[in-house]
């Protein structure tokens, strides 16, 4: 997956593609396909554009819009309710995206550089919550701290969707820690430093802006999540997701379109900050948010 | 001189190692003592029973394992697997079109459009499942148009069916679809195709032929990325679907949420694994069988 | 002068599972000393530089650096430092924090640090870039700031991992000499891994050729050249002449062609397989002298390439020879031979060199 690397050239130059420059890659443009792009794109973004549009609608009405209002987004910030859903869902992003990257870039490190047995055995489990299905492991999290007689709270969200995050950042670093240069961290205890030194002065510096991109990455889909919230969560106080589920369910709530546009946004924003994160580093070598997956 | 030194040989490559092991171990044993631990407690206490409070109880009991024979419960494991496998290949006829308009005439724009797809994808699940039931809901802009174009009429609905509950998952999952496909058809030589010209002549031939095979794998990866989150979802089919369109998911759900019957809970949950697992091995073993005769 | 060696290897090996990457290897590398380790991929010269910089344990036998006893020591406790191939440049750091990393870690003083610095980029004259990073510099300049950050820490020896490789052939010409230069200033030990018979010929005091782990010759450019002692290291240094036969009685009867008198040779005994080995250059194709050992052949080809004339000459069928001529000032073009005449051809019996 080349996702968002350096840019690359508009046009593969040793192609037909340069004596008829206007053209894509395989010649002629294709009509119907690029309908049916557009319309993939139009029905993609509709249900966002909706709730965006709607969330300063002056009425309740999801279909019709009657004018311009932010009597939602005032309503939502004078419901305590979710105010404070808010404030528990920032918490957990924040100690699930703490943990989950400090066990994550350590992990990352041992799997790339430990060959044994036991670093491939680490290697399969970590696999494990990714071929696993949310509801499995919200289940299995939640039989679990029930069996140990933890009661569910916030601070069992955040144990499940720490576990449950550190495979994202493992996935995310490993592959740029197996393309660093391993002569580096020889050249630094050539220097005079330890090895774990080593890893502290200049492995670690180079992956700062990965290691970035993957906090920022699981900050935002830790605050989205809602399965594993939704199974481990206590009554109150309950993250955010976990309210919006129960409002939607049971029908129209337009402070909901409200809430959920500036999540969206939110989220939006910072998942496109992971993606660039690197670039702002000025480095070659985008993050690889899809390849492990 | 030399003396022997017993102790001291290879000493340094494996102090190296154990510190990478002690890098290893905190992450390695949390997830073991979390996940994987929990898992077996799943399998354990689908053999279970409850006290009469409702609280489950470890022992050996199969009435939760026989309860998954029960008419009621394969109806939906039957649906579930219907909607998953339907969502699977509307999401491959969807994704194919446009992971390959965005590889192979995305021109400059292909980073951006890919990303402008990636994105939201990530983006809250549930205020896009949200925004998706209003735009699919019976006065929303789709089946307007629809009707206005005069596809539809007044009675044609599509939440509350199961239409509503696959075009929710195909909504929810068809990222996972387009992402193996799309870094399969940019991998893909150009020259291929046009050596496919060349030798086949049109472009459906060609496509046939030459694009198709190349691009196999990242559509099985894609098949089993979608089946793997359609075949667990609960959301889908209570906000598309209503209550006679319930999945594996709801049902497990249900089961620890209002029914409390845990046992039969973990055996739908190991269930649902079980369906799962297979699809995994079978997608393992066709890419290993692919590996081998490209190695051929 | 100091008899201890800057680096002795005492019966050093290197196995993983049933191979020997190095074996028993047993090496003086003398103090000041600018030492190549020379050999083809895969010789197990590379191995032998990691362990002397602690990076690689042997599996048999010690290292000693200036008479003491490292083997068990890591690489930051040994008074060594290497440039490595890939440079290995931090890249987050800018130039001048590159080249003191080393003293930083030993603790050394902020000010000397500086100044230590500030000599170092003034040698390798990168004074104006101290605060870039290293990803904006050239290939060469990387290079030097490579050989700078090393050098600051005036360690016993300096270990170079063919440090030239990845400069283009005109650069490296350039860095050969300077890297000479300063080594002569500084006058560190260096112990230099390349695979460029050229590169060690023109820089090394003294040459290790190495083979499937073994040394197979130690020596001076000029001994290692004149007088190769094995068959591998007549063809790995430079081109040679090279054929095989039968020693017998003063003659080496050639497997295809005749018997070529080599002269009396009391360490060889009658019947052993040999090569002979004749280097183009030592040759003649004119102005013979007396006592020359005399041959004639049928020139096959002429290639001239600018400076010299290599003459392809058929021995007897399936021996040829390469022979090279100078196109010196009194050398005509209409003199040179063409191809299907024959002619003479003779070299000084000492110039024949017969390998076990």
């Amino acid at each position: 997956m080349t996702l968002l690397r350096a840019p690359s050239p508009a046009v593969p130059e040793r192609t037909a593609a340069k004596a008829r420059p206007r053209r894509g890659r395989a010649g002629r443009r294709p009509r119907v396909l690029i309908a049916i792009t557009a319309l993939f794109f139009a029905l993609l973004y509709l249900p966002i554009a909706v709730v965006g549009l709607f969330s300063f609608n002056s009425q309740k009405s999801l279909t019709v819009f009657d004018g311009f209002s932010l009597r939602w987004y005032r309503a939502f910030a004078h419901d305590d309710l979710l105010l404070s859903s808010l404030g528990t869902s920032l918490r957990i992003s924040l100690v699930a995206m703490a943990g989950s990257v400090l066990l994550g870039v350590a992990l990352a490190l041992g799997l790339v550089r430990c060959r044994t047995r036991l670093g491939s055995l680490a290697g399969l489990i970590m696999l494990v919550p990714l071929i696993t299905p949310e509801i499995v492991t919200g289940v299995a999290s939640m039989l679990l701290f029930k069996g140990l007689g933890v009661p569910l709270s916030t601070g069992t969200v955040m144990l499940a969707e720490i576990t449950f995050s550190i495979s994202y950042v493992t996935v995310i670093l490993r592959s740029r820690v197996a393309a660093l240069n391993p002569e580096v961290e020889e050249a630094a205890m050539d220097l005079g430093a330890t090895r774990w030194q080593a890893v502290r002065l200049v492995t670690l510096p180079a992956l700062l802006p990965a290691v970035l991109a993957s906090a920022v990455l699981i900050f935002a889909l830790v605050f989205d999540d809602f399965v594993l919230a939704y199974f481990t969560t206590g009554v109150d106080p309950q993250p955010l997701s976990v309210r919006i589920y129960s409002a939607i369910r049971f029908g129209v709530q337009p402070t909901i379109n409200a809430v959920g546009t500036l999540m969206l946004a939110g989220s939006i924003a910072l998942i496109a900050l992971a993606l660039f994160i690197p670039r702002l580093f000025g480095r070659r070598g985008g993050l690889d948010l899809l390849s492990g997956k | 001189m030399a003396l022997p030194r017993p102790f001291t040989r290879g000493r340094r490559d494996t102090s190296g190692n154990r510190m990478w092991v002690w890098l290893m171990l905190p992450g390695t044993l949390w997830m073991t003592g979390f996940l994987i631990a929990s898992l077996v407690l799943v399998a354990v206490l689908a053999v279970g029973t409850t006290d009469e409070l409702g609280n489950p109880r470890f022992g050996f009991d199969l009435a939760g394992v026989r309860a998954l024979a029960d008419p009621a419960y394969t109806e939906v494991m039957a649906r579930s697997l219907g909607y998953a496998l339907l969502t699977c290949l509307i999401c491959l006829l969807i994704a194919y079109p446009v992971a390959y308009t965005i590889a192979l005439h995305g021109g400059r724009y292909k980073h951006a459009l890919i990303a402008a797809i990636v994105v939201p994808f990530f983006a809250n699940y549930l205020v896009r499942m949200y925004g998706w039931s209003v735009v699919l809901s019976d006065d929303g802009p789709v089946l307007r148009t629809l009707r206005a174009v005069g596809l539809a009429d007044g009675g044609t609905k599509i939440l509350n069916s199961g239409l509503g509950v696959v075009a929710g998952l195909v909504y929810g999952f068809v990222v996972f679809m387009i992402i193996p496909l799309y870094a399969a058809l940019e991998r893909l030589d150009v020259s291929l195709i046009e050596a496919g010209r060349d030798l086949y002549g049109g472009p459906v031939r060609t496509f046939f032929f030459v694009t198709l095979p190349a691009t196999r794998q990242g559509a099985a990866a894609g098949l089993v990325l979608v089946f793997l989150p359609a075949m667990g979802d609960f959301v889908s089919a209570q906000l598309m679907g209503g209550p006679d369109q319930i999945m594996i998911g709801n049902l497990i759900q249900d089961k620890f949420f209002q029914g409390q019957n845990w046992p039969l809970g973990s055996a739908l949950t190991m269930l649902l694994m079980l369906v799962l697992l297979i699809g995994m091995l079978g997608y393992l073993r066709r890419t290993r069988k692919d590996e081998a005769e490209a190695r051929r | 002068m100091d008899a201890t060696p800057a680096v002795r290897l005492d019966g050093v090996s290197k196995q993983y599972g049933d191979s020997y990457a190095v074996h028993r290897l047993d090496l003086d590398i003398e103090a000041g000393h600018f030492f190549s380790l020379l050999g083809p991929s895969g010789c197990g010269k590379t191995t032998t530089l990691r362990m002397i910089g602690g990076f690689s344990d042997p599996t048999d036998g010690s290292v000693l650096l200036g008479g003491d006893d490292v083997t068990a020591l890591p690489p930051n406790k040994r008074n060594v430092n290497t440039v490595f191939q890939s440079y290995a440049l931090f890249d987050h750091l800018s130039i001048a924090d590159n080249v003191g990393f080393g003293l930083k870690r030993k603790g050394v003083a902020k000010a000397e640090i500086r100044q230590r610095v500030g000599e170092m980029l003034d040698l390798i004259q990168l004074a104006g870039l101290a605060g870039r990073k290293p990803a904006t510099l050239s290939g060469g300049q990387r290079q030097r700031v490579a050989l700078a950050r090393a050098l600051v820490n005036r360690p016993a020896v300096l270990l170079l991992d063919e440090p030239l490789a990845a400069l283009d052939l005109k650069l490296r010409r350039q860095m050969q000499v300077e890297l000479k230069q300063i080594q002569r200033e500084v006058g560190i030990t260096f112990v230099f891994v390349t695979h460029d018979q050229d590169e060690a010929l023109t820089m090394s005091d003294r040459i290790a050729v190495m083979n499937e782990g073994r040394i197979e010759q130690c020596g001076t450019p000029e001994d290692i050249y004149e007088h190769p002692a094995s068959r591998f290291v007549a063809s790995f240094m430079g081109t040679s002449n090279l054929m095989t036969g039968t020693y017998r009685a003063g003659a080496v009867a050639l497997e295809k062609g005749p018997a070529l008198p080599v002269g009396p040779r009391s360490e060889i005994a009658d019947g052993t397989a040999v090569s002979v080995s004749v280097r183009p250059e030592k040759i003649w194709l004119s102005d013979f002298e007396p006592g020359m050992q005399m041959m004639s052949g049928v020139i096959r080809e002429t290639v001239y390439s600018g400076p010299i004339t290599t003459y392809l000459i058929d021995l007897a069928p399936g021996v040829t020879l390469s022979v090279l001529e100078q196109n010196t000032a009194r050398a005509r073009m209409e003199d040179r031979w063409s191809g299907g005449e024959t002619v003479e051809f003779g070299w000084r019996p000492e110039h024949c060199l017969v390998l076990a």
